[in-house]
This record gives structure tokens, C-alpha cells and sequence, in this order.
């Protein structure tokens, strides 16, 4: 294209957005560096360089550990569980079937709902003895099962992780509903012709071709799984104990409820080296793996 | 197939998927059923719709202030996502144009800011605010609003530059003697409504749904938009005596984008697949 038509001078379109950004996501961000090497508590603006002392007190402590493994869980089951479920449902909802639409809404409604409303449905359906789970399990004569799922150590992060995915399912769902309507039409024919069968049909033709949607999917539930905070902090304090203390959780404590940012900061700067592999990690290897039509 | 085996397995489909959605918005009708109750009937929410009163709505709608919420949520959410539109369109112009190692960077530079938390950097982000003499109230989750909608809106925006805008048309107007400027609000700007759409709607139901940002900047009760006016009920959420209001407090809050919703079906669901069909 001629060069007189695209100029760099088009770089001034980016100043107000760039502006923005980094006065008020990169600077803040690349602070945290600082921070994260002094014992400053957030408030008072005066703190000593301790050296890498956050690093080391993190390292002694259990919280780290326990936060990166509540965090990597949430991560792998969401991701693994809401995509499945989603492309399962995704497959259902492409059927040549009336009233598609109406069906399709069914499962999108829930993701129109702040995560506050979501965390007290949940808290209600959760609750021992008189929750939703709990009463129909009473109603249908089923008892010996412990209902209390937000309360018990090994159950509690489970919990959470499954109201993240029932939030979430509607928008994968759609994302995948789109991916499938653009398998052209022909290549499922000539499959046909070749004698593949429905599950082959699935196997070799559509799930390669929806490839793009997987990688979309996939890479936004590892960046929401690896950012967990909202269901932790509103339905459970990260407790019982530290069982759904998850990374960004623990920093958000640190940080506001015990006011060591200094502190906060190293634990954030270790959260943002864990985000930055793992992500950088799917992105690259999903985008390998990208066939088109 | 015969006529009657293909309906037998299109009865079969639609059954297998009324089950699951049931399943899955079951407890949505306990949260309809009780919230049509009176605060005072602490029957089992199991035996769901004995009762048909707003009494509960009355007091839900009282305490959370609701016209006001509606109000603050209608303009935080507003502001925020005219400024989104207007920054991210303009700062993807250059980036789907031009083909350098500086564009390239921009786009991954913007895109990267998807994976950081706000909850990690919110503290130096009040500084930054302070430092800058910016004003500490009820509209100050703006500037965070746009800040942490532009990484995914640029990519959008770019996206769909590149592959759906032709360079030719605005190579006609160059030749007409348009302007860099004028080339981007008369040319390029309505060719990209799609994703003006999709911008709109996306970082719209994140914006009003976010309790985050808006409760760390706005302490009045008469400033907070619907999610925070919500956060009031947070310690009724183990209180079945609360249930009631409480449920009637969470419909008023998703009854808004209920109504969005219903009414603009089409471009919520086309919005979010903008993005995600070209790649």
C-alpha cells in the first residue's frame, strides 16, 4: 500500500489508550517489583529495602505451596470439566432441532450474573442441613452424606470450582456453537460418502476443525482459572483453614487484611511468573495445533 | 432415515437437553419462588411457589436503594464503555495498518495485560491516583473500568480491522483528499460496528457486574451501583431468615441485564463470537 496513504503519524491514535494503560496498569504493575523487595504495609509511605527477605519468609511458609496448588487445581479441573461439558452441550445445541435458540439462552442466562448473586445462589444451594442439596437429598430419603460442601476441608475448593463452571459454561457453549456452524457443510458430506461414521465423523472432522474455538476457549479459562478470586472471597474467605486460599486470594489478604504489602507484592510477583509460563505455554502450543477449514 | 425414527431422535434431543437446562436453572426458580414470598415464611424453599407477594421485593428494593444503584450502575457502565469504544477503536487503527515491529509489539503489549489481576496491583493503582491529584470518588472506578477493558477490546478491534476493512476504500478517500483523521471516523469507524457490538456488550456486563473496583473506591451507600448495593447483604448469606430478601435482592440485581438481554438476544450472542470465529 502506498506510503503516503498509511503514515506513522497513525501512532497518534494509540497515545489516549496508551496513556491510560500505563499510568494505570504498567506503571502499577512494574511498582510491584519495587514493593516486593521492602517491608512497605500499603498505607504509610515509608519503608526500608529488606532484599529479597519477602522471598525467603514466603518461601518458609505454608501458604505458598497451598495457595499455587489450590490455584493449579482450579485451573486443570475448570479448564478440563467446563470445556468438555461445553463442547458436549455445543454438540447438542447444533442438532437440527426446534426452538434452538430458547435452549441456547437457557445455558448463556447464568453468565449474565454478577459473581456476587452467583456466590449467594450458591450459598444457598451449598448450605448444610437446609440448602437446596441438602433438602432434596433429605426429601429423596438419601442420608450419611455430608452436605456441608463449603465447610469441609477437602471439599470446599471443589465447590467453588463448580459454580465457576455452571457461570461460566453459557459463554464456552457459544463459542463453541459458532465454531461448529462454521464446519462447512460439503466436508461433513464427504465424509459421509467415505463411509465415516458418526463418532469418526466428530473425531477427524469437527474437533480438528474447531480448533480456533478450542484455542479461545481454552486460553480464556486458563487465564479465569489461574485469576481466581471472586467465589473464594465472597462464599468461603478462602477457608475452611486455607483450603480455598487461592494465589490471588492470598495476595488480596496479605495485602488488605494483614497490610504486609511489601510482602504481597513478592507472592504477586511469583503469581505473575506462574500466569506468564502457563498461559505463554497453552498459547503457544494450542496455536500450533490450529488446522483451518 | 424413516420419518418417524428421526423424530423419535429429535424427541429424544430436545428431552435430553430440557433435562439438562432444568438441571441447570433449577436453582434459579428457588431463587424466583422464594423471592415471591414474604420475608417471614421460613417454609422449606423446596415446596417452591406457596406464596405470591412482593413483601420481600419491597424490602430488598429499599435497602439496596435501588433506583439509585440503577442509576449509578447505568452511568458508571455508560461512561465507561463510551471511552472504550472510542480509545480501543483508535488505538487499533494503527495496529492492524501498519506492519512493523512497533505495531506488532503495541498489540502484544495491550493483549498482555489480559492475564494480570486487579486485585495484585490494586494498591499502587490508588497511588497512582493519588500521585496524579485524581479525586477519590463514586466515578473513579472509571478509569479503571477502561483501563482493564482495553487489552481485550484493541485485540478485538484489530482483528477485525485487518481482515474485514478493506485498505482500498481509504485509499479512494486519500485520493479525495481526506485526512488521516477523517479516514478513520467517516471510513473505518462504521465498518467496524460489529465489534463496536461486541466491545459494547462484552466489557459492558463485565463493567456492570463488578463489584471489585467499584467497592474499593465508593464507601457511600448512596453511590454505589446495584453489585455493591448487593455486598450489603453478604453476612445474610448463611441466614435462612434472610433468604427471602436476599433472593429478591438478586433478582433486582440481574433483572437489568435480564431485560438487556431479552431484547438484544441477537447481538449478545453474535458479540461474543465475533472475536472467536475469524481468529
Amino acid at each position: 500500500m502506498n506510503r503516503a496513504v498509511m503514515k506513522k503519524t497513525m501512532y497518534f491514535f494509540v497515545l489516549p489508550a496508551l496513556i491510560f494503560y500505563l499510568l494505570f496498569w504498567i506503571i502499577p504493575i512494574l511498582k510491584l517489583f519495587q514493593y516486593s523487595v521492602t517491608d512497605y504495609n500499603g498505607y504509610v509511605q515509608s519503608f526500608n529495602y529488606i532484599g529479597f527477605d519477602n522471598f525467603k519468609t514466603l518461601a518458609h511458609e505454608e501458604i505458598l505451596g497451598v495457595s499455587i496448588k489450590n490455584t493449579l487445581l482450579y485451573t486443570f479441573i475448570s479448564v478440563i470439566l467446563g470445556n468438555i461439558i461445553a463442547l458436549a452441550l455445543a454438540f447438542l445445541l447444533n442438532a437440527n432441532i426446534r426452538a434452538k435458540g430458547l435452549y441456547r439462552s437457557a445455558f448463556y442466562i447464568p453468565t449474565l450474573f454478577s459473581a456476587i448473586v452467583v456466590g449467594f445462589i450458591w450459598s444457598y444451594i451449598y448450605m448444610p442441613d437446609e440448602g437446596l442439596i441438602a433438602s432434596l437429598l433429605n426429601k429423596l430419603g438419601i442420608t450419611g452424606i455430608d452436605t456441608n460442601f463449603l465447610g469441609s476441608y477437602d471439599k470446599s475448593l471443589y465447590s467453588i470450582i463448580a459454580v465457576d463452571i455452571w457461570k461460566n459454561i453459557g459463554t464456552s457453549t457459544i463459542i463453541f456453537l459458532a465454531g461448529l456452524q462454521t464446519v462447512p457443510h460439503d466436508l461433513i458430506e464427504a465424509g459421509k460418502i467415505d463411509g465415516a461414521g458418526r463418532w469418526n465423523l466428530v473425531r477427524y472432522i469437527k474437533i480438528p476443525l474447531l480448533a480456533t474455538s478450542v484455542t479461545i476457549n481454552v486460553t480464556l479459562s486458563v487465564i479465569n482459572g489461574l485469576k481466581a478470586f471472586d467465589y473464594s472471597y465472597i462464599m468461603t474467605n478462602g477457608g475452611p483453614g486455607t483450603s480455598t486460599n487461592t494465589l490471588i486470594f492470598a495476595i488480596y489478604k496479605m495485602a488488605f487484611t494483614e497490610q504486609l504489602f511489601g510482602k504481597a507484592s513478592a507472592l504477586g510477583i511469583i503469581s505473575f511468573a506462574i500466569i506468564i509460563v502457563i498461559t505463554a505455554a497453552f498459547v503457544l502450543t494450542l496455536n500450533r495445533k490450529e488446522v483451518s477449514a | 432415515m424413516t420419518g418417524t425414527a428421526s423424530r423419535a431422535r429429535s424427541a429424544f434431543t430436545h428431552l435430553l437437553i430440557i433435562l439438562i437446562a432444568f438441571v441447570n436453572l433449577a436453582p434459579l426458580l428457588i431463587v424466583v419462588s422464594s423471592s415471591l414470598r414474604s420475608p417471614s415464611n421460613m417454609t422449606n424453599p423446596l415446596n417452591w411457589f406457596n406464596e405470591f407477594t412482593f413483601e420481600s421485593f419491597r424490602s430488598a428494593f429499599n435497602r439496596m436503594h435501588f433506583p439509585t444503584a440503577l442509576l449509578n450502575s447505568v452511568i458508571l457502565t455508560g461512561v465507561s464503555v463510551i471511552f472504550v469504544v472510542l480509545l480501543a477503536a483508535m488505538a487499533a487503527y494503527p495496529m492492524a495498518r501498519i506492519r512493523s515491529k512497533t505495531s506488532k509489539f503495541l498489540y502484544l503489549f495491550f493483549l498482555s495485560g489480559l492475564v494480570v489481576p486487579g486485585q495484585m496491583v490494586l494498591i499502587p493503582i490508588i497511588q497512582m491516583i493519588k500521585d496524579l491529584g485524581i479525586p477519590m470518588n463514586q466515578y473513579t472506578p472509571i478509569l479503571m473500568f477502561i483501563t482493564c477493558s482495553l487489552p481485550f477490546s484493541t485485540f478485538l478491534y484489530t482483528g477485525f480491522i485487518r481482515s474485514s476493512v478493506p485498505e482500498e476504500m481509504e485509499e479512494a478517500a486519500h485520493l479525495d483528499g481526506a485526512g488521516l483523521f477523517r479516514r478513520f471516523w467517516i471510513i473505518v469507524f462504521p465498518l467496524i460496528l460489529p465489534v463496536t457490538v461486541s466491545v459494547v456488550i462484552t466489557q459492558g456486563v463485565w463493567i456492570w457486574n463488578d463489584y471489585f473496583f467499584n467497592m474499593v473506591f465508593i464507601t457511600k451507600a448512596l453511590e454505589s451501583p446495584i453489585p455493591v448495593a448487593m455486598l450489603g447483604f453478604l453476612g445474610d448469606q448463611q441466614n435462612p431468615a434472610q433468604w427471602n430478601v436476599l433472593f429478591a435482592a438478586c433478582i433486582l440485581c440481574v433483572l437489568p441485564l435480564l431485560f438487556a438481554f431479552l431484547f438484544l438476544q441477537k447481538y449478545f450472542i453474535g458479540g461474543l463470537t465475533v472475536g472467536s470465529v475469524k481468529g
